[in-house]
């Protein structure tokens, strides 16, 4: 049988189901997002290792120009190295059935035994080339989906400057491609790149590689030191053209699943958070006003003869309910966005199973978390209710006392109307909860605007890159570098307007105990297709002496405009020599160095300076450039600005936005959730004082104003401080989602503050409305029957 | 006809046939059964009755804060059962203050402010300070309620009532939680007003000596006046037996 106080405890939490739901829905957002954030931060890393464990994903990678495979007996004998393996990685020019757009692969060699030892392949459809048809191959699954390509599709490649056609046979995963990204992207391209196996034969046949190797990939022994394996693998592929071994961090596909990785991680620590502090305060407030009002209740309860603790337990257990309520929801709400959002790596990241799983522990986390915010928030209508003696609690509570205060003072010589003084006054008279709802509001406006300004952030760092640096139409790669006559041949081609030189040389850049691995790139004089642009939009000339370090790559090192550097050039002649930093530029994207195409050349000392080409070219000719640079057997690749500028865009818009839609509502919940209950709370101690106002004459819009009066002020202080707020935890969320690879821009457009204030105030306005209208059902003479 | 005016007064209220049922769930409460009356103005009335009977319903509908379910009432010749709640509302703040058993102040205001939220609002108020004056409480108009006796509160409350120079001053029970000085300094103000500014005054109450003040004296009983009696010479406040 249900106990007469378990039955009081669920009518109180039906009677008050407006101010419990408005809870609740807080702590469901933080409970949601705690599920939603942690669960696929936890899914991903696990489907991650199992994969990683699975398909023997290497710890270390070495490329170079060319080695014998007799290489890779040596790299096995290092100490701590498990295990390694050679292959070919050869890049080859496509020509898509039915598309005229510039696509490349790159091409790896597939042992013959089917399946290689490290960085397995997993086979998803289709079979294994046969090893007596040279032109088969297994495409991965992004590139075969994304273009629609059933199995059997066969198209004309250049690999080696050699024109071979290709079928695709099968179609497959490996842990190396997990996130396929061309060289030099920001955002994978899948249309236009594609990774292929093939017959370790037929790739070494069509490569004039027979015997030979340009990759390296191994295992460490638990314990190794990769740094150690790396320095010993640099100095024995020196001599091959080895351009500096790394490891799993420098690993493209690997580095971008961990910044994705550190993203969520980030949005666990910052998220949730907000919504428990807010949660916690809304219990205290309810709480607090119905011990207030249960007072005789509580005195008649002990009288009874009920104990401290049962009487305290009591309204705990009101709060757990709660709390309760909110797991469920929050749960469930977290599950259904946490699916969601894995279908959504799924399309990036691509895994044999991303399956969304939510562990029991993650559940248990949200739902402790919740309990606790709840729990905390009690405790001090706990006390209160635990403290009051039964004599004292059966007589009225004193009348409040209210003093004139500083902003009194003001206010009377300011002039205030007597309905002003009951506004300001009951503000003062609980200075704590008004205090704690204006931060409510402005804490709901501040994580509004910290999630609304990351499309400002990417779109600040997409005009800067796209639009300020790169001006170019086409990049065009070269199978090796070149001499000043391939700039001279592109020039001729019809349809093109400019053409200017760029090269990027691979280097270990040291100071003291740090080295970073990292390409020095150059641009001819005078350059009208690329610039270097910095966070305020600057553009930053290469100095003519010595090297300029992106902010990110400067701080990694540890040094500074005016210090030195060690450059270690990868390839070719290991050369080594301390160049002067000459300036730092603060830039949105990775960590890179830069100099002067003079400061490279005299650094290289070589003949072909030019890796690759910038174009600008008449639109109307486009078609034409694409078509004659395919026939061009020194081409190795051409990535068109405008296909990864739309890219970039409509990932903004499928995730970015969606992201947006669920904290537009989660950080409304907030608003709701605070000026509902505060609304409430003010409404119960002043519908005395309401209905008193309405006998005495006064109009129901001006009864309105006492109560609606004090949020709206309560709700416009708290603008300029959710400014504040915003700004402050804006800048801290960009610098938790920067990385290695990308640094956001902090720079939120005015327009952005407009919005974050407009959808609070909306908010606000909407849930005062709500309460306003308990005001016009306000029944007078029962209110004033009693006595407050 | 119970209670009829003499010859040649002005009415405050006539009223025929008012009515009024609750409604709370199943049950039906006939809390007024066709009440018949003529309250002439300037006069005191009190209202007697033992609880229940309809006295505070029949003095809530006549000022306007609740609704006959039938029956016509008049005040003058404006008819309130035909007024929506804007109009009534007007009525209240021109001509109606209240007066009740608990004072209902606002607690965060002081006394001249509690007096100012009516004189704010008057069509032609006197002066919250000389309201205050005229309820002896000159010297307190700075203080809040919390630091006012009941008595003072309760003058603070009849201060805010005459404040608006009311046509008529409805008081509900106004002494019930004095004691018999400060009630009777309470009724002395009532009288005065009366007297000074012709104001209709109705006093509902549970004492009996109180009646002698009046004009008449309306008996309730069960919703209907069962009696009303006439009094030719009203004493002063001051010479109530409590």
């Amino acid at each position: 049988m249900v106990k007469a106080l378990d039955r009081k405890l669920m009518r109180d939490l039906w009677r008050m189901r407006g101010q419990v739901l408005a809870i609740a829905l807080v702590l469901a957002a933080a409970s949601a997002t705690f599920v939603l954030s942690l669960g696929v931060h936890r899914s991903l890393t696990e489907t991650r290792d199992a994969y990683y464990a699975e398909s023997a994903f290497a710890d270390v990678f070495a490329d170079m120009t060319r080695a014998p495979r007799s290489v890779v007996a040596r790299v096995g004998a290092i100490p701590g190295v498990r295990r390694a393996e050679g292959s070919i990685r050869q890049y080859a020019t496509l020509e898509l059935p039915g598309s005229s757009a510039p696509a490349r692969a790159l091409v790896i060699s597939l042992e013959d035994k089917e399946r290689p030892a490290l960085n397995r392949l997993t086979l998803r459809a289709g079979r294994f080339p046969d090893p007596g048809q040279p032109g088969e191959v297994i495409a991965d699954e992004a590139f075969v989906e994304t273009n629609g390509f059933p199995l059997g599709t066969r198209f004309e490649t250049i690999i080696y400057g050699r024109r071979q056609s290709v079928k695709i046979v099968g179609i497959g995963l490996a842990p190396d491609y997990i996130y396929a990204i061309a060289p030099g992207d920001l955002i994978p391209d899948n249309s236009r790149f594609g990774i292929f196996w093939m017959n370790t034969k037929a790739l070494e046949a069509a490569t004039d590689r027979t015997g030979a190797i340009t990759r390296i990939a191994l295992t460490l022994e638990r314990g190794a030191s990769e740094a150690e394996v790396i320095r010993q693998l640099d100095t024995l592929l020196a001599p091959f053209g080895g351009t500096g071994a790394y490891g799993r961090t420098d690993h493209v596909s690997h580095a971008f699943l961990d910044n994705e990785l550190m993203q969520l991680e980030a949005m666990t620590r910052v998220i949730p958070p907000v919504f428990l502090i807010v949660s916690t305060f809304l219990v205290y407030i309810v709480l607090g006003r119905m011990i207030q009002t249960e007072r005789t209740l509580i005195g008649l309860l002990k009288a009874f003869g009920y104990s401290d603790r049962a009487v305290g337990w009591h309204y705990l257990k009101f709060a757990l309910a709660i709390a309760a309520l909110a797991i469920i929801l929050g749960t469930l709400a977290g599950i259904w966005m946490g699916r969601g959002m894995t279908s959504l790596y799924a399309e990036y990241y691509r895994f044999p199973i991303l399956r969304y799983h939510v562990s029991p522990a993650v559940i248990l986390g949200a739902a402790g978390l919740a309990a606790a915010a709840a729990g905390f928030g009690a405790l001090g209508g706990m006390r209160a209710a635990i403290r009051l003696s039964p004599a004292v609690a059966m007589a009225p509570p004193p009348p409040p006392v209210y003093r004139a205060g500083l902003i009194e003072r003001l206010g009377r010589r300011a002039d205030f109307s007597v309905i002003g003084h009951m506004i300001m006054r009951h503000i003062a008279r609980w200075p704590g909860r008004s205090v704690m709802t204006a931060f409510g509001v402005a804490l709901s406006m501040g994580l509004l605007f910290a999630t609304m300004q990351f499309v400002d952030s990417s779109r600040t760092m997409l005009d800067s890159f796209f639009f300020r640096a790169q001006r170019y139409d086409l990049m065009v790669t070269f199978t090796e570098p070149r001499g000043q006559d391939a700039i001279f041949a592109l020039a001729q081609l019809p349809g093109v307007m400019r053409v200017e030189p760029t090269r990027a040389v691979g280097v270990k850049l040291r100071s003291g105990n740090r080295t970073e691995r990292t390409a020095i790139e150059a641009t001819g004089d005078n350059p009208q297709l690329s610039a270097r642009i910095d966070r305020d939009g600057r553009e930053i000339a290469l100095p003519t002496a010595g090297l300029m370090l992106s902010r990110q790559l400067a701080d990694q090192l540890g040094v500074r405009a005016g210090g030195r550097v060690e450059v270690e050039l990868l390839g070719g002649r290991r050369t080594q020599l301390l160049m002067p930093v000459a300036s730092i530029v603060d830039e949105f994207v990775g960590a890179r160095a830069y100099a002067s195409a003079a400061t490279l050349d005299a650094l290289v000392r070589d003949a072909s300076p030019v890796g690759a080409a910038m174009l600008r070219i008449d639109p109307a000719a486009r078609q034409e450039v694409l078509n004659r640079l395919k026939d061009m057997p020194v081409v190795l690749g051409v990535s068109e600005r405008d296909a990864a500028l739309r890219l970039f865009e409509r990932m903004i818009d499928d995730n970015l936005f969606t992201m947006l839609f669920f904290y537009i509502g989660f950080a409304s919940a907030i608003t709701v959730g605070v000026v509902y209950n505060s609304a409430r709370i003010l409404f119960s101690e002043r519908a005395h004082e309401l209905a008193t106002l309405r006998v005495l004459g006064y109009h129901r819009s001006e009864v309105g104003i006492v109560l609606l009066g004090e949020l709206a002020l309560l709700v416009i202080a708290a603008v300029p401080l959710g400014c504040l707020i915003g700004f402050g935890m804006a800048q801290l969320m960009t610098a938790m989602f920067s990385s290695d690879l990308f640094r956001l821009p902090f720079a939120p457009a005015r327009s952005t503050y407009g919005y974050a204030i407009l959808i609070v105030l909306t908010a606000a306005l909407a849930t005062a409305a709500i309460v306003a209208r308990r005001v016009l059902g306000l029944d007078m003479v029962r209110v004033l029957k009693g006595r407050e | 006809m119970k209670g009829a005016a003499r010859d040649g007064q002005m009415t405050a209220f006539r009223c025929s046939g008012l009515a009024k049922v609750y409604r709370s769930g199943e049950t039906e409460v006939h809390a007024l059964r066709g009440v018949d009356l003529v309250i002439p103005a300037g006069e005191i009335l009190v209202l007697l009755g033992p609880s229940g009977s309809g006295k505070s319903t029949l003095l809530n509908i006549l000022g306007g804060l609740d609704r006959p379910t039938s029956g016509t009432l008049l005040y003058g010749d404006r008819d309130l059962t035909a007024m929506d709640d804007a109009q009534l509302t007007r009525f209240r703040r021109a001509e109606v203050g209240f007066i009740f058993q608990f004072y209902n102040l606002i607690p965060s205001l002081t006394a001249e402010e509690n007096v100012r939220l009516v004189t704010d609002i008057a069509e032609r108020p006197m002066d919250a300070a000389a309201a205050l004056g005229l309820v002896g409480l000159g010297d307190r108009r700075d203080h809040y309620p919390a630091q006012l006796s009941g008595g003072e509160q309760q003058r603070v409350a009849v201060a805010r009532a005459i404040a608006k120079q009311p046509g008529v001053l409805l008081c509900d029970e106004p002494t019930g939680a004095l004691d018999s000085g400060t009630g009777v300094r309470v009724l002395e103000t009532l009288a005065q007003a009366n007297r000074s500014l012709g104001t209709t005054v109705v006093i509902i109450t549970h004492n009996v000596g109180i009646a002698a003040m009046a004009h008449r004296v309306f008996h309730f009983l069960d919703g209907s006046i069962a009696r009303v009696e006439q009094n030719a010479a009203p004493i002063d406040p001051a010479e109530i037996s409590w």
